[in-house]
């Protein structure tokens, strides 16, 4: 009876850490993005089919929520398998060794080297670290102006040919189309993108020959002059000034895609035809909206657009090295269909496959983003990224709202960008 | 030599009972309050990093002497005195008025408290949002003002100036937690003996005089409970604040120590320099708190 017993609880055991070997749960953690939502939740049904015994779970959350979550996460060590941020929220997770690099093996290449030759030049660079691959793009994005024309022939302009191509022709027709009831603005020209500073604003200051971080890493807000001109501008661009905009507006994109005679033009990616086809597929399909480059100032002494950002996959290090394996699998899965991506979700994965392809090619103004992209920078990523971009729109916000000089505002961003490089 | 003889009084089995009873509240402050305050005053002691892995640098108080000569710091504690002042004590006065109000009416007493009241069920956050929707340039906080003033077109730049954002979040504030405090008012109001009124009536006493020679002295317990309570809610603000920096608002008027606390640990990481800060909060609370209870203990009230 005892032998019996002994057996027993020998095959229950086994059987029990077979089981326990066969079943992975790996948890997904990403950005709400309901075309996204759509296609990944298939691919997930597909993964677990062929993989018996693992079970994906995908959280969504907002896109600045998402940032909160994660870090509060990682920092009780209970982070998600997978998830993914734009690169400078990423960038101190890998500089603080919580990621595990990239299973080649697991995402079917056969080295590390046949998955930078995969995809266009650089684009893996800010997920590398000490030689190794930290991450792999969900999407590469840079930005351009959205138009409506319906709206600039509202205003007496012809959207081909007074579309503006620099910052003071920005100004100028943002006047003309903007619409006030005394001070209040019910239809804007165009609007800045106000959390976004590293991606659009830091690229204007570079245009008039400024710097944020010196060459050799150690001066912050380089060339006063440059500063001091782009604050002045954002000063005289809200409600003190010209009055053409300002943060405490609605958010320009998701005006301009209701296309209720509001908002003249945006800022944004490629992957906004996505949203303004799933928001407003009447507009989407008018043909009343085009796509122009980011302008330049007059006096620029560099041409440089928007900055371009990389969503990338990331794989917690701290989870088992079979989870490891496992969500590098999955990830590459989700990764191998670029064109659904692209067609579905308007979002741009930088294979060389994906950019030289047909589909990519015939994606309304997809040009307009390549050009853009090839004069452009990756925007400034690093462990205080975040702090600084944060820094960067308080100065901003201060000229527009607090009343505070151009002068001051300057002083106070370049004492508190030198004190997060000095801290380190 | 006399033997001690242990008394198991009836005093004693009650202590042993009362025990029994608070334990329960001890283990679960002790929990969820006094081990997350010890954590931070030992955290606050360390150059600790929210993401990194490597044990934390021993740097003593270094974090509180970076804070005291820090100007943010310093604008982070003059937003808080400012909110707190700005917020507490006309929360104090109009629960007080309010609660008189209700209490003076003959009919309609529930609805008033329920009216008053039902701002402060919603969450912080709910509220906040709320009000960022009105204070829209183009949403309700312009539309009403300018037709109660007759000034069509005016901005009153609710979240766009410095001073107006600062009135908004204690506009916000007032809103949600007036009806609050005039319930506890009610409470104090309705456990005044109404014999003291009778007897101040035959005395000649008019309302004024009973106001203020009767009401207000013996609300005093009432009201040191309300102003502790409102003066601790207004320096632990947070949600109104953010979620107006969020929504466009700049940073520096309305950076109050709970929201400069939540930048340092969450946007730049440094959970050691946030814990100082977090321990000096608290001792300013437990000061002013102190302060209070001292100085609602000189007269107590019994009726």
């Amino acid at each position: 009876m005892k032998k019996l017993f002994t057996i027993f609880l020998f095959v229950l055991l086994l059987s029990m850490t077979v089981n326990a070997a066969a079943d992975i749960e790996i948890t997904f953690w990403t950005h709400e993005d309901p075309n996204r939502t759509e296609i990944e939740n298939r691919y997930i049904e597909e993964f677990e089919q062929a993989n018996p015994g693992v079970t994906i779970k995908r959280v969504t959350s907002g896109s600045t929520e998402i940032r909160e979550l994660i870090l509060t996460a990682f920092a009780a060590k209970k982070g998600p398998d997978i998830f993914n941020m734009s690169i400078e929220d990423e960038y101190a997770y890998i500089v603080n060794e919580r990621l595990a690099s990239v299973d080649f093996e697991a995402a079917g290449y056969p080295s590390l080297q046949a998955i930078y030759d995969a995809y266009i030049s650089g684009v893996l660079d800010p997920a590398t670290y000490k030689g190794q691959l930290y991450g792999l793009p969900l999407e590469l994005t840079n930005w351009c102006i959205y138009l409506n024309k319906k709206v600039f022939r509202d205003a007496g302009l012809d959207p081909e040919k007074d579309y503006p191509k620099t910052w003071e022709e920005m100004v100028e027709v943002s006047d003309k189309i903007a619409i006030r009831e005394g001070e209040i603005l019910q239809r804007r020209g165009f609007d800045f993108r106000y959390p976004y500073h590293l991606v659009s604003t830091v690229p204007m200051v570079e245009q008039l020959g400024g710097k944020l971080i010196s060459d050799d890493g150690k001066t912050a807000i380089v060339n006063d002059e440059a500063w001091f001109k782009f604050l002045k501008f954002m000063q005289e661009w809200g409600p003190s000034g010209k009055n053409l905009g300002s943060p405490t507006y609605t958010n320009a994109r998701k005006l301009f895609n209701k296309d209720n005679n509001d908002m003249g033009m945006c800022l944004t990616g490629l992957y906004q035809q996505g949203r303004i086809r799933s928001d407003n597929p009447d507009f989407y399909n008018s043909g009343e909206w085009m796509v122009i480059p980011f302008p330049k100032f007059e006096n620029a002494v560099k041409d440089v657009p928007a900055a371009y950002y990389g969503h990338y996959y990331m794989v917690n290090g701290q989870k088992p090295k079979e989870n490891q394996q496992m969500a590098w699998k999955f990830v590459a899965y989700m990764l191998s269909h670029p064109e659904e991506y692209l067609a579905k979700v308007n979002i741009v994965q930088p294979t060389v496959e994906l950019m030289n392809s047909e589909t990519y090619k015939s994606m309304p103004y997809s040009g307009v983003f390549t050009d853009d992209m090839a004069k452009g920078h990756v925007v400034y990523y690093g462990e205080n990224s975040a702090k600084i971009q944060s820094h960067i729109e308080e100065a901003i916000k201060s000229v527009m709202l607090a009343g505070v000089s151009p002068e001051d505002a300057l002083k106070t961003l370049k004492r508190k960008v030198q004190e997060v490089l000095d801290e380190g | 030599m006399s033997k001690r003889i242990p008394t198991y009084s009836i005093e004693r089995k009650k202590a042993r009972w009362g025990w029994i009873f608070v334990a329960p509240t001890l283990i679960f402050f002790s929990l969820f309050s006094f081990y997350p305050i010890f954590n931070a005053l030992y955290t606050s002691l360390f150059k600790k990093k929210l993401l990194s892995l490597k044990p934390p640098d021993f740097i003593g108080l270094d974090n509180y002497i970076y804070l005291l000569k820090s100007p943010d710091f310093w604008n982070s504690m003059r937003a808080t005195v400012v909110f707190t002042l700005g917020t507490f004590v006309p929360l104090l006065i109009f629960s007080l008025i309010f609660a008189i109000f209700i209490m003076s009416r003959k009919r309609f007493q529930n609805f008033f408290q329920i009216a008053y009241y039902s701002p402060a069920v919603l969450s912080s956050v709910v509220a906040a949002v709320i009000w960022l929707l009105i204070f829209d340039p183009r949403g309700l906080g312009n539309q009403w003002l300018n037709l109660i003033m007759n000034s069509p077109g005016i901005d009153h730049k609710w979240l766009a100036n410095s001073i107006m954002v600062q009135m908004s979040t204690m506009l916000v504030y007032f809103w949600k937690y007036v009806g609050y405090f005039t319930i506890i008012f009610i409470v104090g109001l309705a456990s005044i003996p109404q014999s003291i009124y009778e007897a101040a009536k035959i005395d000649g006493a008019n309302d004024w005089k009973n106001f203020w020679y009767i009401t207000l002295p013996l609300l005093k317990p009432t009201t040191i409970l309300v102003s502790i309570i409102s003066m601790l809610q207004c320096l632990r603000t947070f949600s109104t604040q953010y979620l107006f920096t969020q929504g466009g608002a700049p940073l520096a008027p309305i950076n109050v120590i709970t929201l400069n606390i939540y930048h340092t640990a969450i946007r730049d990481h440094r959970i050691g320099r946030a814990s100082a800060m977090s321990i000096i909060l608290f001792v300013i609370m437990l000061l002013f708190t102190w302060v209070q209870f001292k100085s609602s203990r000189a007269d107590e009230i019994s009726y």
